[in-house]
This record gives C-alpha cells, structure tokens and sequence, in this order.
C-alpha cells in the first residue's frame, strides 16, 4: 500500500511539472502581450505633454520592456530557426528561459511578478492567508451540515419535500446572486445592518485585544462564509441523501430492519458507508476550489484573496503570478484525487488498486 | 510593472511633490515645489532653456534642503538602468542636461532638445526625489544625463546603477513608510489591493509659507483609501457611513442614491463634466472605409443624444469634436452635433458609391479596385465589461441594421482589445479617449507619425498633419484656439472618430464635509483641501 501511494504521489509530482511547464512554455511564448501591459494606452496620450514617441521609438521601448521581463533569452533549450531555415532546430543549451525558471522554481523561488516586482511566493501566501480560513471554514461547515440534514432527510421526515424541493431551489442561485442578497439584507443600513460591507483588515490593524479582534475577523467572514456554504451544501446534500435512499432501498438494509435496528441506526452503521462514495469525489472537488478562492465572494466582500489575485494576474497578463498559481491549484487538484482515492479505499476496502 | 494608473498618481501626490502641479481651483499649472513658473529661453532654432528655483523654504523630512541636486538626480534615475521606467523614459527624454549653480544650490536650468510651448508644462511634472537617502554616495553624478538616455539596452551591467536601481526598488517594496519625500503625509500602514492610510506630517516645510498656495494645502490629519473592486458594497458602505468620499461614481448607483431621500441626508453629490469622451473610431486602413463620405455616414448611425442619456442618465454632455465643451476658448461651437439620421447615411451612402441590393445576398455594395466589390459589412470592437460600449455598439448595429448593414459585434477582454487595436483587426472600435485641458498634442492618435503606434484608426492626411503640427507648436493661446477650431471642422469632416460625448465625474461625499473642489481634471476632486467641521471618523 504504502509504495502505491508513493508511486501515485511520484506520477501526481510528475503531472504538476508537466502542467506548469506547459502553461510556462504556453505563456512565455509570446510576451508581447506583458509588454504591452507596461507601455501607456494611447488613448491617455494627449495627456503626457511632450510624450510623442513615434512608431520607431515605441519598438525600442517595447523591446527594452521584453528584455526585462526575461524574452531576451531562447524560450527552451531547442528553438525552431527563423523562416529562411526551414526545417533546421537550434539547440539553446542551458542559456533559456525554461532552464532558469526551472533551476529557479526547484529552488522554491517562483520569480517576481511582473505588475508589482513583488515576489511570486509572497503574494500568493499573503493571499493564501485570507482564502484558505474563508474557503476552508465554508468547506468544513458545508460538508459538515450536508452528512447532518442528508441523514436526517433519508429518514423520511414529515419536512424531507419541502425541504429537498429548498435546497434545489437554493442550488439554482448564482454565487454572485446570492453572495449580493446577503449584503443587501444584512450589511445594508436601509435593511438590516448587522455586519460590515468591508474593511476586513483595517479593522485587524487597530491595536484592540485579543478577543475582539477574534470578533471582528468572525464578524466580517461571516457573511463571504455562509455566501459560500449556502452554495455549496444544496449540492453535496442531495447527492447524499439520493445515495442513502438508494441504499436503503438495498438487501442488506431490510436485513437490518429485520433484526430490530431503528432507521437512524440503518443509516449510521450500515448505509451511510456504501452512501457516502460519490460524496468523497466532490468532497475532492472542494479541495483545489480552497487554494484556488472564490472570485466572486472575493470581489463583492472586497477580500483579496487567491481568486482575484489569480484573475488580476490573467487581466494584466502576470504571468509569474498566473503560473505559481496554476502550479498552486493543479498541485492541490492532483492531491485531491489521490486523496479520493485513498479514502475510498477506507470506506470500501473491496476496492483495489491497479497499477 | 505596469504603468502608473490615477489612483496610484493621486496616492504620490501625497507623499512627493514635482515642480509644477495643477490647481484645480484655477484650472492651470501653478509652481509647486517651484518658486515660480519657468523662465522659458529659447536658444537658436532647437533648443530651450527652462529655469527654475526651487522655494527656498523646501525640505525633506530629514531637513535637508531640497536642492537642484536633486532635481538632476530625479531625471537620472528614470534613465537608470535595471528600473521598470522604460514607457515613461519617452516623456522626459526631451530634456538633455541639467545645468546646476555652484553659487545657489537651488536654481538650475534644464537644457531642452527642441521649442515646444508645451515644455514649461512637461518639464515640471515628474516627482522629485532625495538624492541623499536614494543615492548617498552620488553613484549617479558619475553619469551625465545624456549618458543615460544614450546608454543602450545591450550595454554591460554596471555594479553602481545596479547598487541604485535594487536600493530603489527596495525601498520602494520593504520600506515605504520610511520613504523620504517632501510632501505632506506619510504612508504609515498599507496593504496591497486592500487599504492605504496616510497621516499627515506634523511639521511639514509648506506650513511656514505666507499664505499657503492652494496645491500646497494638506488638511485632513489622517486620509484612509479603500480599494472596494464592487460598486454595491462601496454604495452600501457609503451609505453606513464606513466612507465619506466615493469618487468615480457608476452612473447607475449614483443616480439611484440621488434620487433617494434617505441617503440625500447623510450625503452630497456633485457632477462635474470630464475632459474624456466616449468615441468611436473607424479602421481607416480597410478599404471599405477609406473615404470620408463612407465614415460620415455611419456616423449619423450613432444616437448620441440618446446614448448619453441612456448610459449617463442625464449628466454628461453632446460634443462636435475631441474638445470638450467646457472648454469654452477651444470648443468649436460653431459646429453642428452629427445627427442621428439614417436617411442622411443612406443618401451619404449612395454618393460613396454603395449600391443597396435586396435578397438573401441583399446589402450594400460598391465596386473596387481590379474589378472587385466591397461589401459593407462591420465589425465593432469594445471592452468587454463596459456597458456604456455595449450600449453604444448594441444601439449602432441596430441602427446599422435598419438601412441593411450587417454589423459584427466582437466585445474584448481588455488586453486582447490594445492588441487587436494595435493590429489594426477590428473596423470600428468604441473607447473613451482621455483629455486635458492644457495640452493639445494630437501625434499620437491622429498623426501619420503615430500610425503604428497610438493612431490606431490608421487616419493619415498631410492636411491634417501640418493643422496637428501646427497646434502643437502654437504660441498664444488665441492662435491655438484658431487652428484647434479648424482642426475640429476638418476632423468632422473626415470623421475617422467620431466623439459621441463626455462623461462627468461623479463624486459622493458625506454631507459634512467641505473643500473637495469637484472639477473637471482628475481625479475629479482634490483630496488634501477636504476639511471637516469637528467631529467625526476617517476619510474615503
């Protein structure tokens, strides 16, 4: 078992380095786009009084900003020729971009971003710090509220229709939807006006104790938490309780009945195990989404967390950024599956694994 | 990195200062860390002398004088290699040495390549920069000016630039509230993408002088900005009183709180109209729109006045040109706004040489050359995300389609939009063009030089060339006027752009709040004038 999973995290390793050396090689390919990203919009032109570069001057310009940002070097160790030489590959040595940001990235060092000169790494666990307590505590609680009202709903309670027929209700509201009626309804002075709009570590930088700084961090989640749960549990709380009805509805569990169990201890010892196996899968589903952020939360809270800093970096064509942040998120998504795995193998250990 | 947007320009603002800045009570450059405007010479036919003396009164924070020294050095480190100037390079690299004066250390002269009276203006708008904490060892005073801009990319890395540019750099990522600056406030916590606080210096050099000019007065004591990205939870904390400023305004969210009575308690609203205007432009280059007469016709296909009032609900303003209205000297009022008819495009048509056709193939067409035929058909590129273009371009093609135009609406994401710009692959295109009152330097967009670069409708005329030219090196602002006037005739008449309208800035501001100078330059107010009467929380 053991050199399984190590085999599988080897091959897990082995697909991360080829997703990010394709999205690396895909984006380093063409940095015209960067480029044009630092140089100013025309349209802001008349502004700049003397400012009058002619097409000519505006090349160099280009080209000096492509030779900072790295394009002066091959790409990759080979290189097709121009053109005139059809046909002829060029063999760049260790002198690329590829090679550097390889060497760089073993090393734990993601390079510099191209919008801010920050490094790569800080941004991304400054980001980090604010997405994975959001995502994570709005993870847990969903998966934790969907086992509690799935079991409760294939018992067969006199609410189980309304109920249900809620939350795939629930399940057909946007995120940004339902993320706007709760600060509407509850961060709105015209409404209720229970929590703050914003603000979030402005709040943490003033010199309060201990406590009320842990109030004021719950009081301004609260909202961008529930937002997320609310999406999130319709889903994996009616797939689990349609697995536990179709369990029930199995041999084994009539067999239970027959030697005297109540229906919630069918449920706990008998059906929720064989039920809870597709749950698993999107359980593993939630993972990369925690490291990944919630853009939209992110956006209408004002939290800057991974999901804007990731679609700021595409906007503005970022591409340190974009490709730690891919490397970040497909790490976790190949994590996740493997970690699928294993717990599938706990939960039904007739499962076994080819290789 | 990328270029400097206004938000982080009104954010220097606070803690720097250049030579010369705008007053927008006054609406004209006026001497900042100046004493005075310059004394402009001109030297033979290609060169210009600027003197300045910088107010004896100015220190940094450490209380060293603020020098011609310093001045120089400012200019040095843009050309320094191994920093992300390389776009703003362009703007200064029309200035060639600068002269200092052994007897007084505050007076230089900045020797210019070139006459242009837009200098006096130009020269002064960069921030100055301490020498003494940047460069302490005067690695840079090895170098000429004209070293530097000279010095190619290529060029062997040298250990001392080095040495400045990475203490440049960091001081800029790890110690900016240690930044040494000359202006009022100091930036004392910050997080990036989230929050700016600035507090104000209790000793600043300004305070001393008799009477305080207006671009020189700081008065809130502490200035907090925000960055909200959502226009809902700005309004809402707005409303809660969590912010006293909201400049920049969507249309949609300011109107409806306007109209509000609740909120038209606890808040102000001022409009003031902006120097940018929502434009289409036509890709000159295809062959389908080359002539004049084919581009006033489809721009009678645009209903500005209804698009103003749809987009801007009532602020804003109808315009003959790329001048603002506002600007009651240049504006060329004696033109009439470009209707919105569509059986003037139709006739305009016919005298370009379209011919309508009916049936499935039907729709517009004219013979080309080699005995082809052109088929008018379009295709509209805007920002994606940006209702005002989509209205605009969504209004267009159903006009368009009224009279038999097939009209291709392509909306793209923001950088892919500059590229296809810049490629020439669209063939009208919908943006807004920003303006200002001071400088009228149409090159880069309407030039033939800018084609290429910044011109990306490909609009080339010798005629309108040596009119572009001519403004440019107008002296006296009633001949200016004259030929702007001519230029917004002539630009009418070949209609590559056609200016729609301009947009008003739009500012909400707690009703208590006094000084914010709503004004028509950016960013639409001046934030260190704001004063409150006593009592109360932090600013926008």
């Amino acid at each position: 078992m053991n050199w399984l999973v190590f085999w599988r995290l080897a091959r897990t390793g082995l697909a991360v380095w080829a997703l990010a050396s394709g999205i690396f090689l895909l984006s380093h390919h063409d940095l015209s786009g960067a480029a044009r990203m630092a140089t100013p919009d025309a349209a802001d032109l008349p502004m700049s009084g003397s400012a009058n570069p002619s097409a000519t001057q505006q090349q160099a310009t280009t080209r000096a900003i492509l030779q900072r940002l790295g394009a002066g070097l091959p790409l990759f160790y080979l290189s097709r020729p121009p053109a005139a030489h059809p046909g002829q590959w060029h063999w760049n040595g260790r002198r690329n971009q590829y090679h550097r940001w390889a060497i760089a990235l073993l090393h734990g060092d993601l390079g510099t971003s191209f919008r801010t000169g920050q490094a790569v790494t800080t941004q991304l666990s400054n980001a980090l710090t604010l997405t994975l307590p959001l995502t994570g505590t709005a993870a847990a609680l969903a998966v934790l509220a969907a086992i509690f009202l799935a079991r409760r709903l294939a018992a067969g309670p006199w609410w189980q229709r309304p109920v249900r027929t809620a939350l795939a209700g629930l399940h057909a509201l946007p995120l940004f939807l339902v993320a706007l009626a709760l600060l509407l309804l509850l961060a709105n002075p015209e409404a209720l006006d229970w929590f703050p709009a914003y603000g979030f570590d402005q709040a943490l930088d003033t010199d309060a104790d201990f406590w009320t700084r842990v109030a004021t961090y719950a009081l301004h989640l609260a909202l961008p938490v529930t937002a997320l749960v609310i999406t999130a549990l319709p889903e994996l709380t009616l797939q689990l309780d349609t697995a536990l009805r179709h369990e029930l509805r199995a041999g084994y569990a009539t067999t239970a009945r027959a030697k005297g169990l109540a229906e919630g201890a069918v449920i706990r010892h008998h059906a929720f195990r064989n039920a809870v196996l597709p749950t698993l899968t999107q359980v593993a589903e939630l993972l990369p989404a925690l490291v990944a952020g919630a853009v939209v939360v992110e956006v209408v809270f004002a939290l800057p967390g991974m999901g804007s800093l990731l679609a700021a970096a595409a906007a503005a064509r970022d591409y340190p950024v974009l490709v730690g942040g891919v490397l970040l998120t497909g790490t976790a998504r190949l994590l996740a599956l493997l970690l699928a795995d294993v717990l599938y193998f706990w939960a039904d250990p007739r499962i076994r694994w080819h290789v | 990195m990328q270029t400097p947007n206004q938000a982080s320009i009104d954010a220097n603002n606070l803690l720097g200062l250049s030579l010369l800045q705008t007053d927008a009570t006054k609406h004209e450059n006026v001497p900042s860390l100046a004493k005075a405007l310059p004394s402009v010479y001109l030297v033979g036919d290609s060169l210009t002398r600027l003197d300045y003396h910088i107010r004896a009164a100015a220190t940094w924070d450490d209380g060293r004088p603020v020098l011609a020294r310093d001045v120089e050095f400012s200019l040095k480190l843009m050309f320094c290699p191994g920093l992300p100037n390389e776009s703003i390079r362009n703007q200064y690299r029309f200035v060639q040495a600068v002269l200092t004066d052994p007897k007084s250390p505050q007076h230089f002269i900045l020797v210019c390549q070139g006459q242009s009276p837009e200098y006096a203006h130009a020269s002064g708008d960069f921030f100055v920069q301490s020498e003494a904490a940047l460069d302490p060892q005067g690695t840079l005073r090895r170098y000429s000016l004209a070293e530097l801009q000279r010095r190619p990319n290529t060029a062997p890395a040298d250990s001392g630039l080095q040495a400045v540019a990475r203490r440049y750099l960091a001081a800029g990522t790890a110690a900016l509230a240690a930044w040494p600056g000359c202006g009022p406030y100091r930036l004392t916590q910050w997080k990036k993408d989230r929050y700016l606080r600035f507090q104000r210096k209790p000793n600043w050099w300004a305070d001393q002088l008799q009477p305080v000019p207006f671009v020189l007065q700081a008065k809130p004591k502490q200035l907090d900005f925000v960055i909200i990205p959502d226009a809902a939870t700005a309004t809402l904390a707005l409303r809660g009183g969590e912010l006293d400023v909201y400049p920049l305004m969507p249309a949609r969210e300011f109107n409806r709180l306007r109209h509000s009575t609740a909120a038209q308690a606890g808040l102000r609203f001022y409009t003031a109209l902006s120097h940018n205007v929502v434009t289409a432009g036509f890709n000159t280059r295809r062959p389908i729109l080359a002539d004049a007469l084919t581009r006033q016709a489809l721009s009678r296909c645009f209903d500005a006045t209804a698009l103003l009032r749809a987009t801007q609900l009532g602020d804003g303003q109808r315009t003959v040109g790329i001048i603002s209205p506002s600007d009651r000297i240049n504006y060329n009022d004696s033109l009439a706004l470009i209707p919105f008819d569509l059986n003037g495009a139709a006739s305009l048509l016919r005298q370009a040489g379209w011919r309508r056709t009916t049936g499935p193939a039907g729709g517009w067409y004219r013979p080309g050359p080699s005995a082809t035929r052109q088929h008018l058909q379009l295709r509209v590129r805007y920002r994606a995300n940006e209702d005002v273009f989509a209205t605009v371009a969504l209004q267009f093609r159903a006009a368009a389609a009224e009279l038999g135009i097939p009209v291709l609406l392509l909306p793209t994401e923001s950088g892919a939009f500059s590229q296809a710009l810049q490629e020439g692959d669209f063939d009208v295109y919908v943006r807004i063009l920003m303006g200002n009152p001071f400088v009228f330097n149409f090159t880069p967009i309407l030039h033939t030089l800018g084609v290429g670069a910044g011109n990306s409708t490909g609009f080339s005329s010798s005629r309108a060339d040596r009119l572009i030219e001519a403004i440019a090196a107008a002296n006296g602002p009633a001949r200016r006027a004259r030929l702007l006037h001519r230029f917004q005739a002539l630009m009418q008449q070949e209609a590559p752009l056609v200016p729609l309208f301009f947009v008003s800035t739009r500012v909400a501001a707690g009703r208590g709040l006094t000084g914010l100078h709503v004004n028509s330059l950016k960013p639409g107010y001046t934030v260190a004038a704001i004063e409150r009467p006593p009592t109360s929380t932090p600013l926008p």
